[in-house]
């Protein structure tokens, strides 16, 4: 699968603080790709840097291989949720969405088919000030749908959202998905990027922690967490075994990843003889482990 | 795509229920001093003609829909900035302040056309509000009042005829507006710094109290300094009313009212296009 989107060593600072540290990674194309990472980790303001709403910083961002920074209207293959979705809230929905068809010469037929897909065509002509949260969510994808881009920037969609509310925006995120667009979610919801994502970014005080194919990650290998007394002796052992890598150690836990063709570390006689071990668990969930 | 966003940025204006305090408020106050013009005719001549009574014999009565035109603007004018910075002052930092930027200008389009469109409405508000505001005025008083020669103070009392003074108002019209668009410029500057509306109204009420306060403080610096100063220009529509007019000070306003409306557009859109919107 080609990429659609490469982020290339982006930095931002705000005064001295780093908000972005030399981030990269690339976004394949048709994805649903989850850049997660607690508040503060730097999501927004990469997403922000995405959509022209900071103009000063590092790096380079690629659409298709071409520079965002060379092309103008870049945007027009981009529809954007940045933080909480914000409209006028004095108008009414069809109102709302009438002045963005106007920025992006889109045809005001379009607003009936993006209001139809976020289920809102009932309720087209209310205010937007008498919308619930969720309401206006919805309201919010379909605004970033308006101009038929190919990549939807989703920051925190399922932010404040009821359960039902939360399966309503991941039916339309599949849907979409389904249609050949890229959805990229920024999210802390660990929930939400197993349920709902093929890939995935990591960041962390505005570093990147990992970038996966989750699918692809788990498909060929396995993981376990191995609680010891002695890590320092376990370790050991551990690297002078066959088919085995040591991904990370804290304290007395260490992740250990395995070939999927090899017998599971559970079962295997000869690493279960070795002291000092006091438990062997199955990790389903890296992405967790690298986000805790 | 400019005429879409202005026609976008109209919208929004014209959506907005602030837009049409000062209108609101023009329309009940005026007749209201024009009935009390009309009431307190003979107080008011009273005071017009002070000891000229004593050696000209007057008939009839000076009172009419111009005198009072002339009246209600000279006192209302000095509050005209207030209403000026309503749809100024809101324009830009309501955006920032409800978050609407986020979704208007993750688009393709230019800032400077965003911002662009966004003065043009400004500048239409402040003339039709300027418009309203002189014309009703003349308009009420008018109707109420009726029509005659206008008494006015200019070195002694100048009798202005009938025919001679509608063309007046309109260049006090002019003269008043040109002023208040630079305040209305002012106002949308600071309203591309700020966040919340209310902040850009007081630095520019304040600017303008301030540079009215200088104008009549009988000191040499500020004599100096008064001509260059757009404020000091604020009751110069009263000139419209003299014989001769001074047009060597009205192109003297103008140029200043230019420049600074100049410089404060100049900021807006170079401090605008450089912001990072993080609301």
């Amino acid at each position: 699968m080609s990429n659609i989107l490469s982020i290339d060593t982006v930095s931002k600072y705000y005064g001295q603080l780093k908000a972005l540290d030399g981030i990269s990674f690339e976004v394949p194309e048709n994805s649903i790709f989850a850049i997660l990472g607690p508040n503060g980790s730097g999501k927004s303001t990469l997403i922000r840097v995405l959509a022209g709403l900071i103009t000063s910083w590092e790096g380079d961002i690629f659409y298709k291989n071409h520079s965002i920074r060379k092309k103008e209207n870049y945007t027009n293959n981009f529809g954007f949720i940045v933080e909480d979705p914000s409209f006028y809230e004095y108008l009414s929905a069809a109102m709302n969405l009438r002045i963005l068809c106007r920025l992006t010469n889109s045809p005001f037929a379009r607003i009936e088919e993006v209001l139809s897909l976020v289920d809102l065509s009932d309720r087209k002509d209310e205010l937007v000030s008498n919308y619930s949260y969720g309401m206006k969510q919805r309201l919010g994808i379909a605004q970033a749908l308006l101009h038929d881009p190919k990549i939807l920037i989703l920051d925190e969609p399922n932010n404040g959202l009821d359960p039902v509310g939360v399966n309503q925006i991941a039916d339309i995120i599949y849907k979409l998905s389904h249609e050949g667009k890229t959805i990229c979610i920024s999210t802390h919801s660990l929930n939400e990027v197993d349920r709902l994502c093929t890939d995935v970014a990591i960041m962390k005080k505005g570093r990147l922690v990992i970038a996966k194919d989750i699918r692809g990650v788990s498909s060929k290998k396995r993981f376990f967490r191995v609680e010891t007394f002695d890590a320092k002796y376990v370790l050991s052992k551990i690297k002078s075994l066959r088919g085995l890598s040591v991904l990370a150690a804290q304290s007395n836990s260490i992740l250990v990843s395995q070939s999927v063709n090899s017998i599971p570390l559970t079962e295997n006689k000869t690493f279960n003889k070795i002291k000092s071990i006091k438990s062997i668990q199955i990790e389903s969930d890296l992405i967790e482990y690298y986000y805790v | 795509m400019f005429r879409s966003m202005f026609v976008n940025e109209a919208i929004k204006t014209l959506q907005k229920k602030r837009t049409y305090i000062s209108f609101i408020l023009l329309f009940f106050l005026v007749p209201m001093i024009v009935l009390a013009i009309g009431n307190g005719s003979g107080y008011l001549e009273m005071q017009i003609y002070g000891q000229l009574k004593d050696s000209f014999i007057v008939f009839g009565s000076l009172t009419n829909g111009y005198l009072s035109s002339y009246l209600i603007i000279a006192i209302l004018v000095g509050q005209m900035p207030f209403l000026a910075t309503i749809v100024a002052a809101e324009i830009v930092s309501g955006e920032y302040a409800k978050g609407t930027f986020r979704m208007y200008l993750s688009r393709p389009i230019s800032r400077y056309k965003v911002l662009f469109s966004k003065l043009i409405v400004v500048i239409i508000y402040t003339i039709i509000m300027m418009f309203f505001f002189v014309f009703y005025t003349l308009g009420v008083s008018c109707l109420f009042l009726g029509v005659g020669d206008l008494a006015v103070f200019h070195q002694g009392l100048l009798f202005l005829s009938d025919g001679d003074v509608l063309w007046r108002f309109l260049l006090a019209f002019a003269i008043s507006t040109g002023v208040m668009l630079s305040i209305s410029c002012l106002c949308f500057m600071l309203s591309t710094f700020f966040k919340n509306s209310v902040t850009p109204i007081i630095i520019t009420i304040s600017t303008v109290f301030i540079g009215s306060a200088i104008s009549f403080i009988p000191l040499e610096i500020f004599e100096l300094i008064n001509p260059f100063l757009f404020t000091g220009y604020i009751d110069l529509f009263l000139s419209a009313f003299h014989d001769p007019i001074p047009w060597n000070i009205i192109a003297n306003a103008s140029v200043t009212c230019v420049v600074w409306s100049s410089i404060f557009i100049y900021i807006s859109f170079y401090h605008f296009n450089r912001k990072e919107i993080l609301t």
